[in-house]
């Protein structure tokens, strides 16, 4: 059944796409990435308002007791699946974009006139981008092991929008 | 499975960028510039550029080069690049500057 919509499909490959070339230039293309990038946050986060059910922050963010009661049946091998984000992945998304948008506002901040050459403004940017790569891997490492753990093609599922549909004990 | 090869392959490529960018160099520029006790002090190549009206900023060293931040005597933003043994302007794009 369709799950993820084709927004939040296209603003994710568009996402990893710019986060990836930007790590990898320099002066005005990666200023240019990380404007698309921010841009890229900022629609998608319109869109966990107003968006369909999958999109929505207010179907994947859960609160402190739903997140640590899945992260204890995670540690137990026993989590359910989930046909939307699981709790722990919902806030991950909300870690992820989070920090897109700090990188790339820390970023221009390092263009102004005000903080040109600040050395302070200039860390916390790769400190912020370093994070960005530590919490990707976390990210990537849930997707593998979700699919594993529920014999899905998660990254799959975010290319054709396309996951199983729900089984008795999923959550839907 | 495929996916998870390709998902693992991504993982590596990014434990291996991250593990890159210590200290890692920007490519703008790189100096030929030999051991480091023959390097001027950054000091002098501060003094020398705020004599022509620049507000430095910040110095660093990238591709063994000094990296400079500063305002030029217009104010306009410069990411300047001079060699640690001359402090001669190295512009960017240089491989292996001489001074």
């Amino acid at each position: 059944m369709n799950v993820w919509d084709p927004l939040v499909r296209v603003a994710h490959w568009s996402l990893v796409a710019s986060v990836v070339a930007a790590w990898f230039t320099t002066q005005a293309l990666h200023e240019w990435l990380g404007y698309a990038a921010l841009g890229i946050v900022v629609t998608r986060v319109v869109w966990g308002w107003i968006g369909p059910r999958y999109a929505r922050f207010a179907q994947f963010v859960r609160g402190p007791r739903a997140t640590f009661a899945y992260a204890r049946a995670f540690a137990a091998g026993a989590e359910p699946r989930y046909l939307g984000h699981n709790p722990l992945g919902g806030w991950m998304i909300v870690a992820l974009l989070a920090t897109v948008a700090l990188t790339c506002a820390s970023g221009w901040l390092a263009t102004t006139d005000r903080f040109w050459g600040v050395a302070w403004v200039q860390d916390t940017h790769e400190i912020l981008a370093d994070t960005l790569v530590v919490l990707a891997g976390l990210h990537l490492g849930g997707v593998i092991y979700a699919s594993l753990r529920h014999r899905e093609n998660l990254a799959r599922a975010m290319v054709t929008g396309r996951k199983l549909p729900a089984q008795p004990g999923d959550v839907a | 499975m495929r996916m998870t090869g390709t998902v693992a392959g991504l993982l590596a490529a990014a434990a291996l960028a991250l593990a890159a960018s210590g200290g890692q160099a920007t490519g703008l520029a790189t100096c030929d510039s030999g051991p480091r006790e023959n390097w001027q002090p950054q000091d002098k190549l501060a003094a020398m550029l705020k004599d022509k009206g620049w507000q430095v900023r910040r110095i660093k060293e990238d591709g063994d080069c000094y990296e400079v931040y500063a305002l030029d005597e217009k104010g306009q933003r410069m990411e300047a690049y001079f060699h640690p043994r001359t402090l001669a302007p190295v512009p960017h794009g240089s491989k292996n500057h001489k001074g």
